[in-house]
């Protein structure tokens, strides 16, 4: 990075740190550290959502995710609307009316204090550990990147933000957020500008979505009917539905909805964000609010990455896009096929860009979709073909036990172009988007840990009353604790790689579903008691625990988004009958 | 419950409507969009 990026990039950081402590310096009590007194509009409500869901990693991942799978992920995000609907009628204003701290403090009314202990419990563990490793993820990006040492990239994308988070609470989380989205959708809106304006004259945004839709980029919806590798709804396809395919219409519309449900209705994270609005409208209204801007979002967020796919379509594409991986090729015995291959790669980029800018006898550069298809069928496509047999050759190396290298390089894809063609200062602004995004989410988090582990435990169990000021110095204390762990966890899972980002869903999948049980129990059915409830949640929680054993081993080929429903709908059937069985003995 | 005005449409479910009809839009935009450039 130049010094203009790194004075960018510092200012900005500081900047976030500074307005946080400034605005959270009112904070003085337990309702203003974790409610922000009750005070804030519905518009920081959906920012604060917003920034809480978007961690680092979205706006590293899933552009990548865009650019080698295509735009299917959107659908994820599918079932998140009706959520926000369900979660408006019925759980809000029961959150609101019990003028609650945290989620799991109406599961003691409704139920009784093991049931909330048990699921105040596996929020902690879950939301602890997972948080952890969303401070790695990004770190062992950006420091394979930019040859950063990771410790110290864990520790700023970790550390710094226990300053503001602890001296101010939720009241700075809420300020710091909303600065922080404005900033984010600043830097992405440049970034996709600048995409667009290094593309050969000529060729725009519909060019673009043509070269997307003739890669099979434009793969929006899916049914999850296609053969496997996901061909998009107009590709037709053949055989049954694909229960291990995880992102179509089904699954991001059913698995979507559970999952969201969950996170925003029953995630300390998410529920202490809405819990701060100043009044059950303003909630209500940031939820709906999010409903309707989330997918668009997303949306964008995935078009930016077939943009870059557009642009290296006219731009030679590294060869590998993680140039670690690459170093770490030079130094195994693949050295020189490496250097072979590489050499071959190169002249076979230069001959394919030159082929696609000289395609017109006009002279006039045209994409794909437009080109002449003859040329498209013999000479271009053979030379992506020719292209895709040398990448995944890097990609075989890389995967062979005496090189142990990572060979999934699509989170790198952003960053690199990122690094490799915006102007200096750009680099540094859209490096601290990526700090930016990875605070907003990791200080919500803080802060609901810290308002769980005070709230739930130890108020709840403490013999002595503890008075405003102690309540207040411990909550501090708690964030803190809560900030050194999870830094201390991303120190040690920073050992796991890219398989990091796929961990942090699938921990999340694991609980999510039997917490949402809990609560849906909680709140329709009200004949069934804690007893039963609890019981059901043990099982359920083991129950799928095994499942993501058998589904990682390849015996049950389920998805980790079914998760989500496998446990919500379990805790929901053997509670009610347990319930039947407990009534029937008595 | 909630004694507050519901904003812009009086009710709350004018609300829901807004946001699942626009979910069945975007739904529709992405398949015409999946389609066309397929």
């Amino acid at each position: 990075m130049s010094p203009i990026d790194w004075i960018v990039l510092v200012l900005t950081l500081g900047g976030i740190i500074a307005y946080g402590l400034y605005k959270g310096r009112s904070t003085k009590d337990l309702d203003g550290y974790f409610l922000s007194n009750r005070s804030v509009p519905w518009y920081m409500v959906l920012l604060g959502i917003m920034g809480t869901q978007a961690s680092a990693v979205t706006f590293l991942s899933a552009p990548g995710q865009a650019y080698t799978d295509g735009m299917r992920f959107v659908q994820y995000y599918f079932g998140l609307p009706l959520a926000m609907v369900v979660l408006c009628i019925t759980f809000v204003p029961v959150f609101h009316r019990l003028k609650v701290y945290t989620a799991y403090e109406f599961l003691e009314r409704r139920f009784d204090l093991k049931t909330r202990t048990l699921t105040s419990f596996l929020f902690l563990v879950q939301r602890g550990l997972s948080t952890g490793i969303s401070i790695s993820a990004p770190s062992i990006i950006l420091s394979s990147l930019l040859g950063w040492d990771i410790v110290w990239t864990n520790i700023v994308m970790g550390g710094l933000v226990i300053v503001y988070t602890v001296s101010g609470g939720a009241r700075a989380v809420a300020y710091t957020q909303q600065l922080q989205m404005i900033i984010i959708f600043a830097g992405m809106t440049i970034a996709g500008y600048i995409v667009v304006h290094q593309l050969p004259k000529g060729v725009g945004l519909t060019d673009i979505l043509h070269i997307g839709g003739k890669a099979g980029k434009l793969n929006i919806i899916t049914t999850g009917f296609e053969h496997r590798g996901g061909g998009g709804a107009a590709s037709g396809g053949h055989g049954g539905f694909d229960w291990n395919d995880r992102y179509n219409l089904l699954s991001g519309v059913i698995g979507g909805f559970f999952l969201a449900l969950s996170y925003f209705g029953t995630d300390q994270s998410q529920v202490g964000r809405y819990l701060t609005a100043r009044s059950l409208t303003e909630s209500r209204l940031g939820l709906l609010m999010n409903g309707l801007v989330k997918i668009p979002m997303q949306f964008l967020i995935l078009l930016l990455g077939v943009m870059v796919f557009a642009f290296y379509q006219f731009h030679k594409e590294p060869i590998f896009f993680n140039q670690t991986q690459v170093r770490l090729l030079e130094h195994s015995k693949y050295k020189d096929s490496l250097a072979v291959l590489s050499g071959r790669y190169d002249a076979m980029e230069a001959q394919r860009i030159a082929t696609l800018r000289t395609a017109d006898s006009t002279g006039a550069v045209w994409p794909y979709a437009i080109v002449d298809p003859a040329l498209v069928d013999s000479h271009l496509v053979a030379l992506d073909r020719e292209k895709a047999g040398y990448k995944a050759t890097v990609k075989r190396w890389l995967d062979d036990k005496t090189v142990d290298g990572d060979s999934n390089d699509t989170n790198y894809i952003f960053l690199r172009f990122v690094t490799d063609y915006l102007p200096a200062g750009l680099i540094g602004l859209l490096i601290a988007v990526i700090f930016l995004a990875a605070w907003g989410s990791i200080a919500a988090t803080l802060n609901s840990l810290s308002s769980c582990t005070i709230v739930d435990f130890h108020k709840r169990f403490a013999r002595s009353k503890l008075s405003d000021q102690q309540e207040y110095k411990l909550s501090q204390l708690y964030t803190l604790l809560w900030g050194v762990f999870c830094v201390a966890v991303a120190q040690l899972a920073y050992r796991l790689g890219n398989s990091l980002i796929e961990a942090v869903n699938v921990l999340g999948s694991l609980f999510y579903g039997v917490i949402l049980g809990i609560f849906l129990v909680a709140f329709y059915r009200k004949k069934t008691g804690g007893q039963a409830v609890f019981i059901s949640a043990v099982i359920t929680e083991t129950g799928v625990i095994v499942l993501n054993v058998l589904s990682r081993k390849g015996i049950v080929p389920l998805s980790f988004l079914w998760f989500n429903v496998v446990g919500a709908i379990g805790v929901v059937l053997l509670s009610e009958l347990l319930q039947l069985a407990m009534k029937k003995k008595t | 419950m909630d004694k507050e005005r519901v904003p812009l449409f009086g009710k709350w479910s004018y609300w829901y409507a807004l946001v699942i009809g626009f979910l069945v839009v975007c739904m529709a935009v992405f398949y015409f969009l999946t389609k066309h450039f397929s």
